[in-house]
């Protein structure tokens, strides 16, 4: 549950700020939230932890649409996949040449992520009952996220980092007690474009 | 369907501990000449080490599961460091081996009862670590090959059969002499650890892990 929560946090507010057409106003950015329609974008992702000297690097998509759909895909160097459309919710990783589901329990928790999500893809953050938040306007622009109490064990803190573009997040930054960190890069952000409707039915 | 899946991954932990055993002729092992000992060692790293492999788990032919995991590893010490982590990168179990007293410091829920540990810890280094203490027979045949077993009758050993040219199989024995795990090493070899490796426990609870090297981290 935790492990999907952090993850979900993740998503949450990458497309939250996607959807900001101004870095530098709370109020702005909250509003600019309710005009998403869409979201498409590569990332790149970073773990640090304290065992390597040297980052797990993955690079992954993810596309999401405000009536429903969610695709946040692995590419490199696992793939894996989580699927999204209206209630339900779908696993995936890719082996001996084809998609196979997760055997997870997480799907329940999934669920329970992905609402809270939305809350904050529609400027409802300040409803969440998992973290505060902190809006400091920079430069460089960012959010910054407390955890409450019961997840404070599983990760200190997250910041999300607003590009100078309009609308555009460039990283985020979570901390793990014991050292770790993950940093999340964004890139080829495209907002309100038009998706495949297949996108988010199958691997 | 669902229900099956929610089962099948709490019960990883219950498979790795109790699964059960194949028959497997055991042939017969003498010590051999002294200067052939050292190549029962080929297979495994002779000095410290970091390795990340992608991990497929295979459960009774039909359920798998995609992890990343992390070892980290001193021979001599007989030091095993291990991580479990999603595909998203979130660690659902930290352990360390080390001369045999295992301590878990992270396990996420369905890995958080110490018969998943245990066997987990078992299984890595079993994959890793070279057996001790010396083997009780060796031999080295015609094709380049070593064959060589450590344990006796009536104890659980291990047995090694390979090159580093052709690749390694260990196998493991209970001490009713029952094959209990299968591995297979393949190369390229990366300062001692396998790109390839295809770890099988037999028995009504079998499961098999597929692991191919990803990041060698020295």
């Amino acid at each position: 549950m935790k492990r999907f929560l952090l993850w979900g946090v993740f998503i949450g507010a990458i497309l939250f700020h996607t959807a900001a057409e101004s870095a530098a106003d709370w109020e702005a950015l909250k509003e600019a939230a309710k005009n998403l329609r869409t979201v498409k974008a590569e990332f790149l992702q970073k773990r640090f932890l304290q065992i390597l000297k040297t980052p797990l690097l993955s690079e992954g998509r993810f596309f999401f649409d405000a009536t429903g759909g969610l695709r946040w895909e692995y590419q490199k160097p696992l793939r894996s996949l989580m699927l999204q459309k209206g209630d339900q919710i779908r696993g995936y990783h890719f082996a001996d040449g084809v998609w196979k589901p997760d055997m997870t329990q997480a799907v329940e928790a999934r669920r329970l992520v992905l609402g809270e999500i939305r809350q904050w893809i529609q400027g409802r953050y300040e409803e969440s009952k998992t973290f505060k938040f902190l809006f400091v306007p920079g430069p460089p622009a960012k959010v910054v996220l407390t955890p409450m109490e019961g997840i404070a064990k599983f990760i200190n803190r997250i910041e999300i980092f607003i590009s100078a573009e309009p609308g555009v997040i460039q990283r985020v930054e979570i901390e793990e007690p014991g050292d770790s960190r993950t940093v999340i890069e964004f890139r080829n952000v495209e907002i309100n474009s038009r998706l495949p409707a297949e996108i988010f039915d199958k691997p | 369907m669902k229900r099956r899946r929610q089962w099948a991954i709490g019960f990883l932990g219950f498979l790795i501990s109790v699964s059960g055993c194949a028959s497997l002729t055991e042939p017969v092992l003498k010590p051999g000449i002294r200067e052939d000992l050292s190549g029962c060692y080929t297979p495994f790293p002779a000095k410290s080490w970091k390795a990340v492999h992608q991990i497929e788990a295979v459960i009774q032919e039909r359920i798998s599961s995609s992890l990343i995991g992390i070892t980290e590893g001193e021979p001599s010490e007989q030091k095993i460091h291990s991580l479990l982590l999603t595909p998203e990168g979130f660690i659902l179990f930290e352990a360390e081996l080390r001369e045999g007293a295992l301590s878990v410091s992270k396990a996420m829920p369905p890995f958080d009862s110490p018969a998943f540990a245990r066997g987990l810890i078992e299984d890595v280094a079993l994959l890793f670590l070279a057996p001790q203490p010396l083997p009780s027979g060796w031999k080295r045949g015609e094709d380049g090959t070593w064959t060589c077993r450590w344990g006796r009758p009536g104890e659980a050993r291990t047995e090694v059969h390979g090159s580093m040219e052709q690749g390694w199989k260990i196998l493991r024995r209970n001490d009713q002499g029952v094959l209990t795990r299968e591995v297979f090493l393949n190369g390229p070899f990366v300062r001692g650890v396998a790109s390839h490796m295809d770890l099988r426990a037999f028995g009504p609870a079998g499961y098999k892990l597929k692991m191919n090297l990803l990041q060698a981290d020295f």
